[in-house]
């Protein structure tokens, strides 16, 4: 190995880790609430057997370390299922089931937030199911959950970092390349630290954006 | 016709309604007393299928509501005007008229919209058609409810102690327009505790008692001393009811 100071260069090197790192957080974080929702639907269904499939899934992923998931998909799965899978993969499948397995909690909370009177009325009105989830419980269920997925959101930016681990080159792993290389961890670990400081800000600040957008909807809490 | 044949009902091996038999034909407006408890309002979950039958049978206009193709059809024949309100806390008065109607029934939009602003103005409510729940007093409320009921154009109207959760001066509101309403023919099972305005509205009154119905008589025939009142329970209740 190399031994050198800092370069021009590593700044590009730290932006591309950083992408890295958003690309993932990005991805895990569509993915998991697509399937967070969808669980999350079973149970408002109250679909029999998927129903306590889904919980069961949710409740180990919930209870169990990210990095031995990390390491159960990436080491064992080739084992299991002789399926090779890349660092990248590993890291989408694992985050993204991390993930939904906390949104899933928080969108049955928002539903069960939304006030058993309302739906029955919808019903007794001739609502479906599906029109009563869409139109009644969900506008006001996303109104409850906006700040709780925020903060998730936040969190799950710094769980990325986990993937380092197994080899992906995000942000974290950008780093320990240049602390190796440049022997300066203070300054190197100090810049990686601001960089997900302010993108977890900067999420923290879209997602404020946000809620507040929603709560001009919201004028009918009476608040 | 509403047709309630031997209904039974059971929560937790108490039987709340026990061998039910009722018939609404259409103008009528029947009002069922009984006290707290008696399952007024388990009856009226029953014919619009929020409760599930133990025994027996109810059906709106020949629709089956144990049926769950037919239930579809019932409830677009009745609707629903809950002693809560249970109005969408989300959406302006006019908004709450305008769910049904727009999803159910498949109006277009726009005169749904136009309908739903018409009957608020009939309720009084023209001012504060934009108006979420929330904003409103608890007779307006009622009054939102009231013609979010009617906004279906239902053949039935179900009420259940609709003037229950309202001061005195609310209740008047809220009465006098379902005084026009029943002038107006329109057809209604009304569950009250307002003894005095039931007595003035209905054309049969219904008694309840732990679930079974003991008395149904016309109107006059009901209050009439060799009636309704030769029942020592409706006497009862009746009293209890004018102490307050
Ligand atoms: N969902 C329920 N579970 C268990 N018991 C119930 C339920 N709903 C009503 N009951 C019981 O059924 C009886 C009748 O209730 P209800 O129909 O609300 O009476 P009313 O409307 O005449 O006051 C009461 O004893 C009540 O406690
Ligand atoms: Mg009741």
């Amino acid at each position: 190995m190399q031994y050198g100071s800092f370069t021009w260069y590593d700044l590009v090197l730290l932006g591309q880790g950083l992408s890295v790192s958003v690309l993932v957080f990005l991805a895990t974080s569509a993915i998991g609430l697509v399937l967070g929702i969808a669980w999350a639907t079973v149970r408002f269904y109250r679909i029999p057997v998927l129903m306590q499939l889904v919980t069961l899934v949710a409740e180990t992923l919930k209870n169990s370390p990210v990095l031995v998931q990390l390491f159960l998909v990436f080491f064992g799965l080739p084992v299991l299922a002789q399926i090779n899978v890349t660092p990248v993969q590993a890291a989408v499948i694992t985050l993204s089931g991390n993930t939904a397995a906390f949104i899933y909690v928080i969108a049955v909370s928002a539903i069960e937030s939304v006030g058993r009177d309302q739906i029955e009325a919808a019903r007794v009105f001739g609502l479906s199911r599906w029109q009563t989830l869409r139109r009644v419980v969900s506008p006001q269920a996303t109104a409850f959950a906006i700040g709780p997925l925020i903060g998730l959101a936040v969190n799950q930016l710094q769980v990325t970092s986990l993937v380092s681990v197994i080899g992906v080159v995000d942000l974290t792993k950008i780093g320990n390349i240049l602390n190796l290389r440049t022997l300066e961890p203070f300054i190197v670990w100090t810049a990686v630290g601001v960089l997900y400081y302010l993108c977890a800000k900067l999420i923290a600040r879209l997602g404020g954006k946000l809620e507040a957008r929603l709560r001009v909807h919201s004028d009918w809490k009476g608040l | 016709m509403i047709k309630i044949e031997g209904v039974r009902k059971v929560f937790n091996g108490v039987t709340v309604l026990d061998h039910i038999d009722l018939k609404v034909e259409k103008g009528e407006v029947v009002s069922i007393l009984g006290s707290s408890g008696s399952g007024k309002s388990t009856l009226l979950r029953c014919i619009n299928g929020l409760e599930k039958l133990d025994g027996g049978s109810i059906s709106v206009d020949g629709f089956d509501v144990a049926r769950p193709k037919e239930l579809a059809e019932a409830r677009k024949r009745s609707a629903t005007v809950f002693q809560l309100f249970n109005l969408y806390p989300h959406m302006t008065a006019v908004q709450n008229l305008m769910l049904a109607p727009v999803e159910v029934l498949k109006v277009p939009k726009a005169k749904a919209e136009a309908d739903a602003r018409a009957l608020l103005a009939s309720v009084g409510l023209s001012e504060r058609a934009d108006a979420y729940p929330a904003q409103l007093s608890g007779g307006q409320r009622q009054r939102v409810g009231i013609a979010r009921a009617l906004a279906v154009n239902p053949s039935y109207l179900l009420l259940d102690e609709v003037t229950s959760a309202l001061d005195p001066e609310m209740t008047a509101e809220v009465l006098r327009i379902l005084a026009r309403l029943a002038d107006e023919g329109t057809t209604m099972v009304f569950v009250t505790h307002e003894v005095e305005f039931a007595r003035t509205i209905s054309s049969r009154v219904v008694f309840l008692e732990k679930g079974r119905l003991l008395v149904d008589l016309p109107t006059t025939e009901f209050f009439a001393d060799d009636g309704g009142l030769a029942n020592p329970r409706v006497r009862q209740f009746l009293s209890n009811m004018s102490k307050g």
